[in-house]
């Protein structure tokens, strides 16, 4: 390695002043020291120094209000330090090597919809996955037991029962529940125009037979339903046709509620109650209320959105609690082609004679699908030994069929992915995946599911990662439906748009949060991800795009005009403040208190999810910091009292950077709505300054000062991004591969697709380190 | 709220007020499952886990949780108040040192039941302890389908990213660890417990069948992997092992399910629809299951986490509209503390109930409660400020005497206790956790 001993000794120099005051053997403050580190060996000792450019680049340090070193220097320093460990990191490759895979849930969910139509509900087959670094699929963490295993066995038996259609499949009721903080006073997206609140499944019927639907309807906690003073109509359509019309409420039943109650529940669960002879496959239900009638006006008056967290109101109108659907009852075989046959049943035996080679057809092509590798004929031995048992305990073809399906879905080659060393391989030498492998890696991380046959046969050929290949093959994929993943997967983990689900605004503060809101919300982040992606707009447009996507209610809670209707549409917006990520209710929620915002909160969820630069924990055992934690009741000028706890040094190196954010972002309300005043009735004060010394005032002011780093923005996306891709945490020496991926995407204006390009194009996606050859296996149990 | 199939007469149990649910099917198949067991003269003792997140209201001030009195006929506190019945029956343990200093609340959570510290890495090598549930599982589990179940009440799959930083979400997604290096999974989904321990749905006949093609499936799957062996890595073959190990044990379970159903009538349990929308109205589900895995010895060892740490929990029943972990920080805001308090009392209240279902079953010569035994609990006593010493503990059992506060030295760790609790189950730990073999005195 070229060194340059008088950019060492200048920089030596420059750290002795300026950072080991703290940062020396002695102090070692946050386990760093940095008075023994020979400057001349940067590469060698990489972890440090990729430590201390994440910190630098960050401007986090030295700690706001010490002496920094002029700005020349300060970056100068970055860029030296980044020069020289990447020019070692090219010299000495590491390809880190991701621990064997286990499908997570959501893996399993797509994958089974690519492989056999079918749509399930994989809460209700398995345990939860855990996460590390921010994601769900990370392959360390995604350990096995028994149970899990138990789940993946019970699964690959329901499955296959389900996508043949088992005749002797036992009835199991499903239940569809809309939350009782769900809003249905008004028209629902996707139901039919003219209705009014309701809920629309579609559900996968099993088997031909039939079914019931028995509907609940919302009712206080004295068991009255809702609404009855007056008439209402309610309906069950099934595929667009009425299959029950009911009326409910009216003078009649409005006399039996003070009387009995009970009773008057009964008596109308009864009278909605139907039973419908069905087809098998997928089918759409409604459960609705057909008109609009003149009680509505009652609850419009209500001043909130949020009308059922009264527990004893029994005015209003009616919403529909849940559906259930039970059987089937004198069910029968499939007579018609339900998507699950359809995926399987490519071959059909002209006669018995014909039975096995069909058979093998079938089986092969869904194990070569599934195991995601050429099917040799060991496998196939298995399948029809599999094939042969079920042949003959079923008494039929389909039976034979529907256990060589469950027992290729009970293969750990289904279940894992596992990556092979080849012969040979060098220790410490990376070494090229092989194509097969490369084509999992590329529908895993684009779509979290299955490769299809394209990129199957292109890797058989062995020209996938040609580069020429590769990019056709990644434009495509990013071009498919199925990419849609980026947004619902690696979009809202990243973002923790998936704790929106787990956050419970307080109604009394709140009181127009509800589900129809929290619906909202999700929608409007997902679609504005999406519209990055399928635009192939640049990255920095998360943050500073003019546009998002509203329906009416969303609107309304934006204070946007002329947005009317329960679909979503793009909407141009004037609002500087609400633009890009930073404005959306889906994030400004998910970092508040039930009750009120929090300014650490949010500045932590900008600089972790935003800038990949995210504060330590606070000590431990040390009291928690106070605006950090309570759901305060009272709250004068939480600024001051803020600001009086960062007059601790040991609080104030990382609240003076994470605060100030925070404090930018106060024009928002715990749900994001805007506001002038914060909870206790003070003006809202949104200036600060961000750790690079620079002044902001207010949310924009943030936006544009992220906006105006590209480089540091773009580098945390592709953190994020890479770390998803590879199912494992990013280390020191991954770091270079981050700035190239960077550096690359610039020229493009940091584009979607360049980054994902990079990203499948770099060393540690098409290549990993061998197993070391001595490495002690985990401890016994 | 009818999450039910077989809803019986639905009035019977859907009066007035955050009803609770019935499970008249769960306890009709009981008969036909304990059929064996009933004969025989000494009922197996059973011991159940159940953790509760945050903290207590325990400052130096203001502690709702530790009776001031020592020794026997203690005072019982605002949050212990619902377990006045059982109380010559329990035992409080109090002034045991937690996994102080590891990650604010990581180090609650994994202490709890390992008494170690959590290693902090977000990565394979996640490192605890073993637990003391999985020791006592191992030793006696065998005789079960299942040595051991782990439930829970919050997916935590919308908490991605909710941990303490520098963690695995591992270290706070259960208490219960396998080994030092394996943290078990925790099932939320009432349904996926049923099938699991019924063998899925459908006739018995049909639920027969379906364990013997899961052998069979299991045994082509095992030479599939030996094979695979040969081909991967040394590092890979680490997790190839385990789920070889995995695979064996599901073997096992399932020979000791078969050698159940064939003598179980053909009863066809219907499944709960999924996980009821109500805490209040899921955590009494999950104990039922527990109870009922109890009666037909299905398992001796249960854990459940009636919340997780960190819990975005609130409870609007009680008035406490704020999510629980934010109500734990109460800044010592008396208000506050008190809306922290109800949640405990609240928690303690539905543990209570459970408790009184285990003493209204018989069970062999007396009843579930003289066989059981219920270790309830936090990883922290004051949550305020994240504190790892006072650790709470109460155990409710039948077979050990209670009426007790037992003071423990605050120098000696949590481990001290797992071995008092290890030995009542047969079981003689040497040392455990950061314990080298002492004891609280709960004997």
């Amino acid at each position: 390695m070229a060194q340059e001993p008088s950019q060492a000794a200048k920089y030596r120099a420059v750290v002795d002043k300026y950072c080991v005051s703290c940062h020396d053997e002695i102090e070692n403050r946050g386990g760093l020291s940095l008075d023994d580190v020979d400057f001349s060996k940067v590469g060698e000792n990489a972890k440090i120094f990729e430590h201390v450019v994440t910190k630098v680049r960050g401007s986090s340090m030295p700690p706001v209000g010490k002496a920094r070193p002029d700005p020349a220097t300060y970056q100068g320093f970055a860029s030296w330090l980044e020069s020289e460990l990447d020019q070692y990191a090219a010299a000495h490759p590491n390809a880190g090597r991701p621990a064997p895979y286990r499908l997570n849930r959501t893996e399993y969910k797509n994958a089974i919809q690519d492989l056999l139509g079918l749509d399930i509900d994989v809460r209700a087959l398995m345990a939860p996955d855990s996460s590390s670094y921010g994601f769900d699929n990370i392959a360390d963490v995604l350990g096995l037991s028994p149970a899990l295993l138990e789940g993946y066995l019970a699964a690959a038996d329901k499955i296959s029962a389900l996508a043949v259609g088992d005749p002797t499949l036992p009835k199991e009721d499903a239940l569809y529940r809309v939350s009782q903080r769900f809003s249905q006073n008004e028209h629902i997206e996707g139901l039919p125009l003219g209705t009014r609140g309701g809920l629309k499944v579609e559900h996968y019927f099993p088997l031909d037979g039939t079914y019931e639907f028995d509907t609940t309807f919302l009712k206080n906690t004295l068991s009255v339903i809702r609404g009855m003073e007056f008439e209402h109509q309610f309906e069950i359509s099934i595929d667009g046709k009425r299959v029950k019309l009911a009326s409910m409420g009216g003078k009649d039943d409005y006399g039996q509620v003070l009387v009995a109650p009970e009773d008057l529940r009964l008596a109308i669960e009864e009278r909605v109650k139907v039973r419908v002879p069905l087809t098998a496959g997928p089918h759409t239900i409604i459960a609705t209320f057909p008109q609009k009638t003149g009680a509505l006006e009652v609850d419009q008056l209500q001043p909130f959105e949020n009308i059922n967290f009264d527990p004893v109101y029994f005015g209003g109108i009616p919403s529909v609690e849940q559906v259930m659907i039970k059987g089937p009852f004198d069910a029968k075989a499939p007579s018609v082609q339900t998507p699950g046959r359809k995926a399987i049943f490519t071959c059909k035996p002209a006669n018995a004679a014909d039975e096995a080679r069909c058979a093998d057809q079938i089986l092969a092509r869904l194990a070569r699908k599934a195991y995601r590798r050429p099917v040799a004929e060991a496998d196939m031995q298995v399948l029809r030994t599999f094939y042969k048992e079920g042949r003959a305990a079923k008494g039929n073809f389909e039976g034979g069929i529907q256990m060589g399906v469950r027992r290729i879905l009970s293969s750990p080659d289904f279940i894992f992915r596992m990556e092979h060393d080849p012969r040979g391989a060098q220790p410490g030498v990376p070494f090229r995946i092989s194509d097969m492998e490369l084509a999992s890696r590329l529908s895993f991380f684009l779509w979290s599911s299955l490769p299809d046959d394209q990129l199957l046969d292109l890797a058989a050929k062995g020209t996938l990662h040609d580069d020429k290949v590769l990019t056709q093959q990644v434009r495509r994929m990013l071009a498919d439906p199925r990419s849609e993943a980026l947004s619902t997967n690696f979009a809202a983990q990243w973002l923790r748009l998936r704790n929106l689900d787990a956050v419970q605004p307080d109604s009394y503060f709140y009181p127009n949060f509800d589900e129809t809101l929290r619906d909202a919300f999700r929608t409007e982040t997902v679609m504005f991800f999406d519209s990055i992606k399928r635009e192939d707009r640049s990255i920095v447009d998360l943050v500073s795009a003019d546009y998002t996507f509203m329906n009416e209610r969303l609107a309304r809670h934006y204070g946007v005009p002329g947005v009317y209707g329960s679909d979503f549409r793009r909407v141009h917006l004037d609002d500087r403040a609400r633009r890009g990520l930073l404005g959306q209710g889906s994030i400004l929620t998910v970092t508040s208190m039930a009750n009120r915002t929090s300014v650490v909160k949010r500045g932590q969820w900008v600089l972790e999810t935003l800038l990949a630069n995210p504060p330590p924990s606070p000590p431990d055992n040390v009291p928690a910091l106070k605006e950090n934690a309570p759901d305060s009741v009272d709250k004068p000028s939480l600024r001051s009292r803020m600001e009086q706890h960062r007059a601790d040094a040991s609080c104030s190196v990382c609240h003076n950077i994470m605060d100030p954010i925070g404090f930018s972002m106060e024009v928002f309300d715990g749900i994001g709505t805007k506001r002038a005043k914060d909870e206790s009735g003070i003006a809202i004060d949104a200036s600060g300054s961000l750790a690079s010394g620079q002044a902001i005032n207010g949310v924009d002011e943030l936006r544009a000062a992220i906006a105006a780093e590209p480089r540091h923005f773009v580098g945390a996306f592709t953190e994020k991004l890479l770390t998803y891709a590879l199912g494992r945490g990013l280390e020191y020496y991954d770091q270079p591969v981050v700035r190239s991926i960077v550096n690359k995407s610039e020229a493009a204006n940091y584009r979607f697709s360049t980054v994902v390009m990079e990203i499948a194009r770099s060393m540690p996606f098409q290549m990993k380190m061998p197993a070391a050859p001595q490495r002690q296996l985990t401890a016994n149990k | 709220m009818v999450i039910f199939k077989k809803s019986l007469n639905r009035r019977t149990f859907l009066r007035g007020a955050g009803a609770t649910i019935a499970i008249p099917f769960l306890t009709a198949m009981v008969p036909s499952l304990t059929a064996q067991a009933k004969t025989a003269a000494n009922r197996p003792k059973r011991i159940g886990f159940v953790y509760v997140p945050n903290g207590m209201v325990m400052t130096d001030k203001v502690d709702l949780w530790t009776p001031t009195k020592v020794g026997r006929d203690f005072d019982l506190t605002p949050t212990l108040k619902y377990l006045e019945p059982f109380k010559d029956k329990l035992t409080v343990i109090s002034n045991l040192r937690g996994a102080d200093g590891s990650g604010q609340h990581t180090g609650a959570a994994t202490a709890w039941l390992t008494d170690s510290y959590p290693k902090k890495t977000q990565g394979v090598d996640v490192e605890a302890g073993i637990s003391l549930d999985q020791v006592i599982a191992n030793r006696i589990g065998g005789e079960t389908v299942f040595p051991s179940m782990e439930l829970a009440i919050e997916d935590v799959t919308n908490l991605v990213g909710s941990c303490d930083a520098g963690f695995s979400c591992s270290y706070l997604n259960t208490i219960s660890w396998a080994s030092a290096t394996n943290p078990l999974p925790m099932q939320v989904n009432p349904r996926v417990v049923f099938e699991r321990m019924f063998g899925g749905t459908g006739t018995a006949a049909q639920r027969r069948q379906r364990l013997q093609e899961n052998r069979s499936i299991l045994d082509s799957v095992l030479e599939e992997t030996h094979r695979l062996e040969a081909r991967v890595g040394t590092q890979d073959k680490g997790r190839l092992s385990d789920y070889l190990e995995n695979v064996r044990e599901v073997e096992r379970r399932i020979q000791q399910a078969e050698s159940r159903t064939a003598s179980a009538p053909g009863s066809e349990p219907a499944s709960p629809a999924g996980i009821p929308e109500q805490f209040a109205d899921h955590v009494a589900l999950m104990f039922d299951l527990q109870h009922v895995a109890y009666q037909t010895d299905l398992t001796r060892v249960t854990t459940f986490m009636m919340a997780r740490e960190l819990s975005s929990i609130s409870y609007p029943q009680l008035g406490v509209r704020s999510q629980h972990h934010g109500i734990s920080h109460h800044q010592n805001k008396p208000e506050v503390m008190e809306q922290k308090g109800k949640i405990d009392q609240y928690h303690v209240m539905l543990f209570s109930k459970y408790i009184e279902k285990l003493a209204n079953t018989p069970d062999g010569d007396g009843t579930l409660l003289d066989h059981t035994m219920m270790v309830y609990g936090a990883g922290m006593s004051n949550g305020n400020e994240h504190v790892k010493l006072r650790i709470p503990y109460a155990v409710v059992s039948g077979f050990v005497a209670g009426n007790r506060h037992i003071k423990g030295n605050a120098d000696r760790p949590v481990g001290d206790l797992h071995i008092d609790i290890a030995r009542h189950m047969g079981v003689e730990l040497p040392r455990f956790g950061r314990s080298d073999g002492g004891s609280v005195g709960f004997v």
